[in-house]
């Protein structure tokens, strides 16, 4: 039989597709599990291991799933001691001697090109607002750059952060994680990050690079956790790092304490008014400044702070936590508004499996039911095989096309797929019926007239997913998106080669 | 026998025409009825509302939680997620008015344990975001409406000067629905702007379009210059913009008309018995009905074809072809999407309330189709003879 050009056009775009999704060469046959972050500047980082990385083996156990990694890291750690580890990965190997797990992200193996959404894969995504004010888009844009900054800072850095509006002219900003969920993403995204240091009244420096020259973090000699102790309800741990003033808040700070009085105390000489630390208008701490500094220009400080839990490693967790955080707002600077948090999602990706599984089930039972009632309809074995491989086609040009334009499949979108595959074969059934006519034309005639009836049936179902694009911020977009590609692509590409199989079989 | 259905159908279908209208007057009244009670068309659930939404792994009792837990979270929901085939419970769902740092607090309080992105999910979103939310998908789904009943009447109307008069005020919608994204209100004016001079031309040879023509440009460029008229006003301007979009259908193109009101007595008839269900609708409930637009258009559309555009067979022969075709359609579909429900529906939330809702509008789009859209038709064509 020889094949028609719309044919051979319907089966290049399903290799083109095909290859789109799996790659190539295929992903089918790696084992280990992928790297998807390293903490900058964490000892894993130094090792040498990078995002992107497979691992195969640790302490030459071979790693073939995520559950086979977690069993030997969980194992291991926390550990009293620094213990050797050794990972092995498609390219390097690394050496870790540490008391805690690496600080690495990993996931499993990606089969194929296709990216789940959030809302199957796991991950997080918020969308956040100004408080009692409408941003402008400029606004929003530079939120996006202090918040994926301070992110960063942070050491999260597998992100993906931009400015979203919708239709009544409000920007967002839309943070999404794919992954495990950072503990606090939600404060470190909801938070304006106003750090001033005062005394008394008067504001001597604040957070950001205009009286922040540098912070000192990662090095043990001028940060860290100092001291843990016993309180009333548990533990303390306080922590101290050294920060750089620029030489206009140095001069600031040497105006300022030039005016206070000494107190005397047993512990030594201080001036009369401490230097207080507040961080979103809460009090983090208070230092007493000592007589040495009065009206000096020094550019050199210690912040300090402290962390308290019921354990002495839950306090020197919450104290190391609250250093993090306030070396990343010194950093990154403030906000000049409040930010509000108007959606935020954690997806665990437990369910996320079970979840595909019984999404396949769902398209499987139902193709199958078409499959009956168009057998059973046209009682032709080759006209419906025909039907059903089309409709087969048209799932992997649209998974195809998703996975080219690296489109996050989420809920919505799969819900889109299925809506496409229905008038799919709505429209299929009006070719074969049209076909079918017993009329003076000539079949390509027939066919003809079949494609008047679809190109309507298609225009209508275009402007109606046209407004869906832009409505709440963007977040059914991937439904309007998947519909699209798959009505296009079934006009353009599927539609005629199903006519021209449609024609070889009839003649 | 398809000859005394014929007979029957041929005395009877426009008394049959009475079933849907009678259908669309109780629609119309049980919503204004649901509306004075509820203040609004349909029960939201808290993806429209705002809350937060909590998925927990783990074989929890969803029962005993709900009365545990009632008098501390706002509005308090449960749901099972059990495996289709061994009917084990999985997860458990929470549905909370709440917020998600006081139901975190609660539900870590009631478990004993941490809740981490390793054995739960959480959703929150904002009562702000939510509302903006809904009336968006609202305006959304009038807008493809409007823009569905537009392509459905440059496919069946007849008079070109005609399609021009409908397309200027369905830019219109498009323009005051859009006019916070730039890139849509410059087209709808860019293409406002050039529809102008062709109604011009197309008009220039009749006096009483011509007067028609320049009515609607003044109207237009005063809608365009001072955009302040209608902003204010902007559900105002389009409804009433819609109205008279409707006019025009009815008056120049009774098979487009037929079109679009049995899509409409589709949507309307399915938002009906979704209330009567007391189902909640979420955000994704609301696409399914945009989706249906889709739906139930293709039926209607082969049916007008075959009726209007073809002349081989009598009429009712051509109804019959249409009808074996179209109800193959409908019913793999409705087949299939009530297969997938039943699977996903102890899973997913979101999809099995697109599916259901499609089981229950492609039902009524078979007795739309073949009964309010064939008997307007066949009424019409008869007339036209």
């Amino acid at each position: 039989m020889k094949l028609t050009l719309k044919i051979w056009l319907l089966i290049i775009v399903l290799a083109f597709s095909l290859l789109s999704i799996f790659g190539f060469p295929p992903k089918f046959f790696q084992e280990g599990v992928l790297i998807t972050s390293v903490e900058a500047n964490s000892t894993s980082f130094e090792a040498g291991l990078r995002p992107n990385q497979i691992i195969t083996e640790i302490d030459n156990q071979k790693i073939k799933t995520l559950e086979d990694y977690s069993a030997i890291i969980h194992e291991k750690f926390p550990s009293d001691k620094n213990i050797k580890t050794n990972i092995k990965t498609d390219n390097t190997e690394a050496i870790l001697f540490s008391k805690n797990a690496p600080k690495i992200t990993v996931s499993e193996i990606q089969k194929t090109n296709i990216k789940k959404g959030l809302d199957i894969g796991g991950g997080s995504r918020g969308l956040v607002q100004a408080k009692d004010r409408k941003l402008s888009l400029i606004e929003v844009t530079d939120l996006v750059a202090v918040i994926s900054n301070r992110l960063n800072v942070y050491g999260i850095t597998d992100l993906n952060i931009r400015p979203v509006s919708d239709l009544s002219g409000n920007n967002f900003m839309l943070i999404e994680i794919a992954g495990a969920t950072p503990d606090d993403l939600e404060e470190l995204i909801s938070k304006q990050g106003k750090f001033e240091a005062k005394i008394g009244n008067e504001t001597v420096f604040v957070g950001g690079e205009k009286d922040i020259s540098s912070v000192c973090r990662n090095d043990a000699t001028c940060a860290g956790i100092e001291a843990c102790s016993p309180t009333t309800t548990g533990y303390g741990c306080n922590f101290g790092f050294t920060i750089y003033l620029s030489e206009s808040a140095a001069e600031k700070h040497a105006g300022i304490t030039e005016t206070l009085g000494v107190n005397s105390t047993p512990q030594g000489n201080y001036l009369s008014k401490k230097l207080d630390l507040y961080l979103d208008e809460n009090v983090v701490d208070s230092l007493l400044i000592s007589e040495g500094l009065k009206g000096r220009v020094t550019t050199q400080i210690k912040i300090s702070g402290s962390g308290e839990g019921k354990t002495q490693a839950d306090a020197y967790d919450s104290a190391e936590e609250s250093m993090h955080k306030l070396q990343t707002v010194l950093i990154t600077g403030s906000l000049p508004y409040k930010l509000e948090i108007v959606k935020l999602d954690t997806i665990s990706p437990l369910l996320g499996k079970e979840f595909i599984r019984s999404i396949f089930l769902a398209g499987f039972v139902s193709l199958l039911a078409v499959a009956i009632i168009i057998f059973f309809r046209y009682k032709k074995f080759k006209s419906s095989m025909a039907l059903l491989i089309t409709c087969i086609s048209e799932i992997i040009i649209i998974l195809g096309i998703a996975s080219f334009i690296d489109w996050n499949l989420d809920l919505p979108s799969i819900a889109g797929i299925l809506a496409t595959i229905g008038t799919g074969i709505d429209q299929q059934i009006i070719i074969l019926d049209e076909a079918k006519q017993k009329t003076a034309m000539s079949l390509k005639q027939r066919l003809k007239r079949a494609f008047a009836i679809i190109l309507g049936a298609y225009f209508t179902a275009l402007v109606s997913l046209l407004p869906l694009m832009s409505a709440g911020a963007g977040l059914l977009k991937g439904f309007a998106i998947t519909t699209i590609i798959g009505i296009t692509a079934g006009v353009l590409i599927t539609r005629p080669a199903f006519a021209d199989m449609v024609k070889k079989i009839e003649e | 026998m398809e000859n005394q259905t014929k007979n029957f159908h041929d005395k009877n279908y426009k008394l049959l025409l009475l079933i849907p209208a009678a259908l669309l007057l109780f629609s119309f009244i049980y919503l204004i009825n649901f509306y004075s009670i509820n203040n609004d068309f349909i029960y939201k659930d808290i993806s429209l509302t705002g809350g937060t939404s909590v998925t927990i792994s783990g074989n929890i009792d969803a029962e005993k939680l709900k009365s545990d837990l009632g008098s501390k979270l706002e509005d308090l929901n449960t749901r099972e997620i059990s495996d289709l085939i061994t009917q084990k419970r999985k997860a458990i769902i929470i549905e909370t008015k709440s917020d998600s740092d006081q139901t975190r607090q609660v539900l870590e309080e009631y478990f004993g344990y941490k809740l981490t992105s390793e054995n739960s999910s959480f959703e929150f979103t904002g009562s702000t975001l939510s509302e903006s939310f809904y009336n968006q998908l609202l305006i959304s789904i009038w807008v493809a409406f409007v823009l569905m009943a537009l392509v459905v009447f440059l496919i069946f109307g007849e008079s070109q000067l005609i399609k021009l008069y409908a397309i200027v005020p369905s830019l219109f919608i498009v323009k005051i629905a859009y006019s916070h994204i730039p890139i849509v209100n410059m087209l709808a004016i860019f293409f406002i702007s050039l529809s102008i001079p062709f109604l011009f031309y197309l008009s220039s040879k009749k006096k009483k379009s011509y007067t028609l023509a320049i009515i609607l440009s003044i109207a237009s460029l005063t809608i365009l210059i001072f955009p302040s008229l209608y902003s204010n006003f902007s559900n105002l301007s389009m409804a009433i913009i819609s109205i008279a979009l409707a006019v025009i259908y009815i008056y120049y193109s009774i098979p487009s008309f037929a079109v679009i009101i049995s899509a409409f007595a589709d949507i309307l008839m399915t938002l009906v018995l979704v209330d009567m269900l007391g189902i909640k609708l979420s955000s994704a409930g609301i696409v399914a009905f945009l989706m249906l637009i889709g739906y139930s258009v293709d039926t209607d559309i082969l049916l007008t074809t075959r009726m209007l555009k073809r002349s081989e067979g009598t009429l009712n022969q051509r109804i019959f072809g249409a009808f074996k075709t179209g109800i193959t359609m409908t019913l793999t579909s409705i087949l299939a999407v009530g297969v997938a429900w039943f699977i996903v529906k102890s899973f997913s939330t979101v999809l099995s309330q697109i599916f259901l809702i499609l089981f229950i509008g492609l039902g009524f789009d078979i007795f739309n189709t073949w009964i309010t859209n064939a008997s307007i038709l066949k009424w019409y064509a008869e007339r036209k003879k």
